[in-house]
C-alpha cells in the first residue's frame, strides 16, 4: 500500500495559492498556520480528543494536520451542524461526554486514560465502539457518536492542504476554474497519479 | 432573450466589472417603516419568497421580504472551499428522530437571502404530469388540487429567467431548454458511457447555469464548487435571478430579521403582520397580507409557534395538518472506481441525469420511481461516503488517496408522503427563546424498495462503464411538504392558490405546500408554485 505523498509526487496545493481569491486564501491559509491554545476542550479532554482524532484519520505517520485544534475552534465558535439525534445532547456536550466515556472504557480495559494508551489499544477501543453499530454505548446509540466523531474528524482533515496534496485535489479554484475536464485530462498544475492501479481494495478482495 | 429582460431584468442589473453585487441597488432600495402597513410581508427570501417578492413588486404591490440570515455578497462572503462554506446552512438547533432520522443543516437547509438555492447543486428538472395525480394513478401519495398544466407556463418562464441549460428533455411533458447543454467533465462522461452500454437514456442537464453570458452574468468557469455558493454569478439562485429586479421595482429585502410569530386579529381572524427580531430588538411589521416561505421545517415551526387563543394548537392547525406529510427524497449515492483519472471535482456536480425510472413500472414490486444524476462530491463529502463503509484510520486514508479515480452518481427516490413524518415543537428552545423543531422520519416499505432498486441500477451502470469496485452510501436529499396544498382543510393547510384555509390573508409559498415530490429536485417547482400564487395575490385577493 502506498505511503503518504507517493501517489502524486511533487504536487503542492499551496504553490498555487497565488491564484486564489483573497477571501478564500485567508480562510484556507489560516488552517495552515500555527495552532492556537485550545478554547473549548479542557487540557485533559484535548489530549483524549487529539489521540482519538489522530487514530480516526491514521495520522501516526503524518501529515500532522492539527485536528484537535480545528475541531476545538469549531466547537468554541459554535460552528456546529445544529441538528442532533434525540438521544444525544448538542454537539459540544456530546464531545465532552463521549471523551469521558472513552477514558472510562480505557481505564476499565487497559488501566490507563485513553490518551496514555498504546496505539494498538486505542485502535481496539475505537473499533469496539464502531462494532457496536446501533447498539447502546453509555446511554447513546454508538452509531450516533460514531457519526459525530467521523463527521468532525473528516471535515477537519480534508479541509487541510496537506490532505489535498495526498489525494491530488487542487483545492480552491476561483477565479481560475478548470479548462481540461474529462477522463484522464489534467490541468498543467495537476499531477498524474504515479500508481493508478493502486486500488485500495482490488477486485475480488 | 429580449422577452426575459422585459419580464425580469435581474441579470442586467448585476455589475459587469468582475464584481458580483450591485451595491448601490441595495443601498438605495426603498424601505418601509414597521408601522407602515405594506401590502404583503414575506417571511423568508429563498426560492419561494424571492420569486413571490419579484412578481408582486412587478405587479406594483408594496412588499417587503424578511430573512433571518444575511444579504449575501458573493465576493465578500463566499469562498471556494468546502469547510469554509458552513455559514451557508441553517444551523440553528433542531432535533431529529423516528426510525430513519434525517440529518439537517448542510445539504438540505439554507440560510440568508437566496435560501437553499445558494448551495443547491443546480439541477432544475420539472415535475412530471403524473406527480400531481399519484393517488388516482398509482394508489399512493396524494393528488394535488392543481394539475401539471397549471404550472407549465410558470415552468417555461422560470426556465428562461434562471436560465436552464440542457438537452431536449424526453421525459414527463417533453420540452426543450433555452440554453444549450454544457460540456461534461469526467463524471458526466462516465455516466453517459455506462448508460449507453445498458441502453438507458441519459441527458445532459437540466442545470440552472447559463451556457454563455446571460445579461451581465459571466460564463461558468467549471470550478466544481456549485454547492459552496457560486462566486462567479453563473449558477442561478434568487439572490441574482429575482432579488435585483425586485429591488429595482421598489421591493424591500430586510435581512438579519428573524420572524418569531405571525399575529392574527382574534376578532376578525385575519393576519395583521409579523413579529420579528433585528439587532436584538423586537419589531412588528404591519401588513395587509402575510406570505410564509421558510421551507419545510421553519414554516411549520413558525405556524406552531404562532398559537393564540383562537388557534390554541398552532396557527392553521385546527385539523392537525401543520407539519405533517413532510418528505425527503431517498438519495443513495453510488461510486465506482476506475483505473483512469475521473477527477470528478472538475466541472459542476450537476451534469447528466436520467428520468428513465421515474414513473411507476407495473413489473416492479414498488410504486413510483427514481431519477439518476451525477453528484461529484468534493473531498469532505467524499470522505463521508468512504467512512460510511465503516472505514477509518489508515484504510480510510488509503481510499481517500484514490479520490481522482472515482466517479459518483446519486439517485433521487420518490419517498411517499406519510402523516407521521412531521415537524412538532421540542421542549428545547433556541436563542430567541422559541421551541425548536423536532423532525420525525420513518420510511415505508415502498421507500426502502426504491432505495435498493436505485442502488442496483447505479451499480450496474458504473460497472458497465468499466468500474471495478462500487460502494454506496444511503443518504437523503431535499425537503418538501409540511404544510401541504389540498382540496380542503381536513387534508391540508393551503388551497390550490397557496392561501391558508384558516386565515384568508395568510399564504404559504414555499416547498412545504407540495403534496408529492416526484423524483425531481424541487427548486424549480417551488419557484413555479410561488409565481402562480403571486398571480393570485396580485389579482386582488384579500
Amino acid at each position: 500500500m502506498s505511503g503518504p505523498g507517493q501517489r502524486f509526487p511533487g504536487f503542492d496545493v499551496l504553490s498555487q495559492s497565488g491564484n486564489w481569491d483573497p477571501v478564500t486564501a485567508r480562510v484556507v491559509l489560516a488552517r495552515v498556520g500555527p495552532a492556537g491554545d485550545l478554547r473549548f476542550f479542557t487540557p485533559a479532554e484535548g489530549q483524549a480528543a487529539a489521540a482519538l482524532l489522530d487514530r480516526l484519520l491514521g495520522q501516526a505517520d503524518g501529515p500532522g494536520v492539527p485536528l484537535v485544534g480545528l475541531v476545538d475552534a469549531r466547537l468554541s465558535e459554535g460552528r456546529t451542524d445544529g441538528w442532533r439525534y434525540d438521544d444525544m445532547p448538542e454537539d459540544g456536550r456530546a464531545w465532552r461526554d463521549s471523551l469521558s466515556f472513552l477514558d472510562a472504557d480505557a481505564l476499565a480495559g487497559v488501566g490507563l486514560g485513553f490518551a496514555a494508551c498504546p496505539a494498538a489499544d486505542q485502535e481496539a477501543l475505537i473499533q469496539a465502539i464502531r462494532d457496536l453499530g446501533p447498539a447502546d454505548w453509555h446511554g447513546m446509540a454508538a452509531g450516533h457518536i460514531w457519526s459525530l466523531w467521523t463527521r468532525y474528524a473528516c471535515t477537519a482533515f480534508y479541509s487541510h492542504p496537506s490532505a489535498w496534496n495526498e489525494i491530488g485535489f487542487p483545492g480552491p479554484a476561483y477565479p481560475r476554474g478548470y479548462k481540461n475536464a474529462g477522463v484522464d485530462r489534467r490541468e498543467p498544475f495537476e499531477v498524474r497519479d504515479a500508481r493508478p492501479s493502486d486500488d485500495p481494495v482490488p477486485e475480488g478482495a | 432573450m429580449g422577452g426575459v429582460r422585459a419580464r425580469n431584468e435581474s441579470a442586467w442589473l448585476l455589475p459587469n466589472d468582475g464584481t458580483r453585487t450591485h451595491h448601490a441597488l441595495r443601498e438605495n432600495m426603498r424601505t418601509f417603516a414597521d408601522g407602515d402597513e405594506v401590502d404583503v410581508v414575506i417571511v423568508g427570501c429563498g426560492a419561494g419568497g424571492a420569486t413571490l417578492l419579484q412578481r408582486l413588486a412587478r405587479a406594483g404591490l408594496r412588499v417587503v421580504a424578511l430573512d433571518a440570515g444575511p444579504f449575501w455578497d458573493p465576493d465578500r462572503d463566499w469562498v471556494s472551499d468546502e469547510a469554509g462554506s458552513h455559514h451557508l446552512y441553517w444551523t440553528e438547533p433542531r432535533v431529529i428522530t423516528g426510525d430513519d432520522p434525517v440529518p439537517l443543516g448542510s445539504n438540505n437547509s439554507g440560510r440568508g437571502v437566496g435560501g437553499s438555492m445558494v448551495h443547491y447543486a443546480g439541477f432544475t428538472p420539472r415535475f412530471h404530469p403524473s406527480d400531481f395525480r399519484t393517488r388516482i394513478l398509482d394508489g399512493v401519495g396524494a393528488d394535488w388540487p392543481i394539475r401539471y398544466c397549471d404550472l407549465r407556463p410558470y415552468y417555461r418562464d422560470l426556465e428562461e429567467e434562471l436560465p436552464v441549460a440542457g438537452e431536449r428533455w424526453p421525459w414527463g411533458d417533453p420540452h426543450g431548454y433555452p440554453h444549450r447543454p454544457h460540456p461534461v467533465g469526467g463524471n458526466g462522461e462516465v455516466f453517459l458511457r455506462g448508460a449507453r452500454k445498458l441502453g438507458i437514456t441519459a441527458k445532459v442537464g437540466p442545470v440552472a447555469i447559463a451556457n454563455g453570458r446571460f445579461g451581465n452574468r459571466p460564463h461558468c468557469i467549471y470550478r466544481g464548487f456549485c454547492l459552496q455558493g457560486c462566486k462567479v454569478n453563473a449558477k442561478a439562485s434568487p439572490l441574482i435571478t429575482h432579488i435585483p429586479d425586485a429591488l429595482a421595482r421598489g421591493a424591500e429585502v430586510r435581512a438579519d430579521s428573524m420572524v418569531t410569530s405571525i399575529e392574527v386579529d382574534q376578532r376578525t381572524g385575519r393576519a395583521k403582520g409579523v413579529r420579528y427580531v433585528r439587532d436584538g430588538r423586537p419589531h412588528f411589521q404591519r401588513a395587509a397580507m402575510v406570505a410564509v416561505a421558510g421551507y419545510s421545517i421553519e414554516t411549520p415551526r413558525l405556524l406552531l409557534n404562532s398559537a393564540s387563543s383562537r388557534f390554541p394548537d398552532g396557527l392553521c392547525n385546527d385539523f392537525d395538518q401543520v407539519g405533517r406529510y413532510l418528505m425527503v427524497q431517498g438519495a443513495p449515492q453510488t461510486a465506482g472506481r476506475f483505473d483512469a483519472e475521473v477527477r470528478m471535482y472538475k466541472a459542476p456536480p450537476p451534469e447528466v441525469s436520467s428520468e428513465e425510472f421515474y414513473e411507476t413500472d407495473p413489473a416492479k414490486p414498488y410504486k413510483r420511481g427514481f431519477s439518476l444524476q451525477t453528484v461529484s462530491p468534493l473531498p469532505i463529502t467524499w470522505a463521508e461516503h468512504v467512512a460510511a463503509q465503516g472505514h477509518w484510520g489508515r484504510v480510510l486514508r488509503d481510499y481517500m488517496r484514490d479520490y481522482v479515480h472515482w466517479s459518483c452518481l446519486g439517485a433521487l427516490c420518490e419517498f411517499l408522503p406519510q402523516p407521521g413524518n412531521r415537524v412538532t415543537l421540542a421542549q428545547e428552545t433556541d436563542g430567541y427563546g422559541l421551541p425548536v423543531a423536532r423532525f420525525s422520519y420513518s420510511q415505508c416499505d415502498n421507500d426502502r424498495l426504491l432505495m435498493r432498486a436505485a442502488q442496483a441500477v447505479m451499480e450496474n451502470l458504473l460497472r458497465a462503464a468499466g468500474a471495478g469496485e462500487v460502494i454506496t452510501i444511503d443518504r437523503y436529499a431535499h425537503l418538501v411538504g409540511g404544510a401541504r396544498m389540498a382540496a380542503d382543510e381536513r387534508h391540508g393547510v393551503v388551497d390550490a392558490d397557496c392561501r391558508t384555509f384558516a386565515v384568508p390573508n395568510l399564504y404559504i409559498t414555499d416547498g412545504s405546500v407540495l403534496p408529492t415530490q416526484g423524483s425531481a429536485n424541487p427548486a424549480l417547482t417551488i419557484m413555479a408554485v410561488a409565481a402562480r400564487a403571486a398571480d393570485h395575490m396580485a389579482g386582488g385577493a384579500r
